[in-house]
């Protein structure tokens, strides 16, 4: 299993684009790229939960190299709430309803476009998301993504520039 | 100075130091692949509700991966 890479993200981006898929990012990936330091081993992408954004998401996983049976794509244009993709280029976990956020399009008006490309849920989702999920391995990163949070609002940043050079040219 | 001023301090350098690297670098040291039993023994599970994930993740997984409650 290949690791996510910025590179991936940027396929990704450009597939999920081109499909017109309606997604963020989320979790702890989608925090990775406002730039908390820390690691994880999935990317974790919150889709739009309607059958034509399903259908889209089908095309653009196929395009991707994901292996989807008929089964599999009938999961996907209901949205179930969580399906986890071992099948294709890198690990996905697609959550359709995450905890702690009301609806897609909520989330999508906080969200930012990091780098230009990368569509993410608001920290501040992603904290309440995790906070609400209340798993052990949330409860142990909670306080250090806080932690984040508040150093990016100290400095009036959104995020950490994604190309630190460029920006101090 | 106490133990959570210490904590804080040690992010905050954490943070300063990521914030000298770019995104494309960040993302490297950030993505890591190691394997999970059982999590990582299926091409595709799906769930028709997030509760049924979580009851399911207490039921089969070690809970040193951390995704119990």
């Amino acid at each position: 299993m290949n690791k996510f890479s910025y590179e991936q993200g940027e396929l990704l981006a450009s597939v999920f684009n081109h499909w017109n898929v309606e997604y963020l990012f989320i979790g702890k990936s989608g925090a990775i790229f406002y730039g908390f330091p820390d690691t994880t081993q999935d990317a974790d992408i919150f889709p739009a939960k309607n059958p034509e954004n399903g259908r889209k998401l089908i095309s653009a996983l196929r395009e991707l190299g994901y292996e989807l049976n008929p089964e599999d794509e009938l999961h996907l244009i209901a949205g179930k709430d969580f399906i986890q993709l071992r099948s294709g280029p890198f690990d996905l976990d697609l959550v359709f309803a995450p905890d702690g956020i009301e609806t897609f399009a909520d989330a999508q008006s906080r969200s930012l476009m990091i780098d230009g490309k990368f569509p993410v849920a608001s920290l501040d989702d992603i904290i309440a998301s995790k906070r609400a999920a209340n798993r052990a391995k949330d409860r142990e990163s909670l306080p250090r993504l806080e932690a984040f949070r508040d150093y990016l609002r100290s400095r009036n940043l959104t995020a950490l520039p994604a190309n630190p050079s460029e920006s101090k040219s | 100075m106490n133990s959570k001023f210490n904590q804080k301090q040690e992010w905050e350098q954490e943070f300063d130091a990521a914030a000298k690297r770019s995104l494309r670098e960040r993302m490297r040291f950030a993505f890591i692949s190691t394997y999970k039993p059982v999590l990582d023994d299926s091409k595709l599970r799906v769930f028709d509700t997030i509760e049924e994930y979580r009851e399911w993740c207490q039921k089969n997984l070690p809970q040193y991966l951390g995704y119990w409650r």
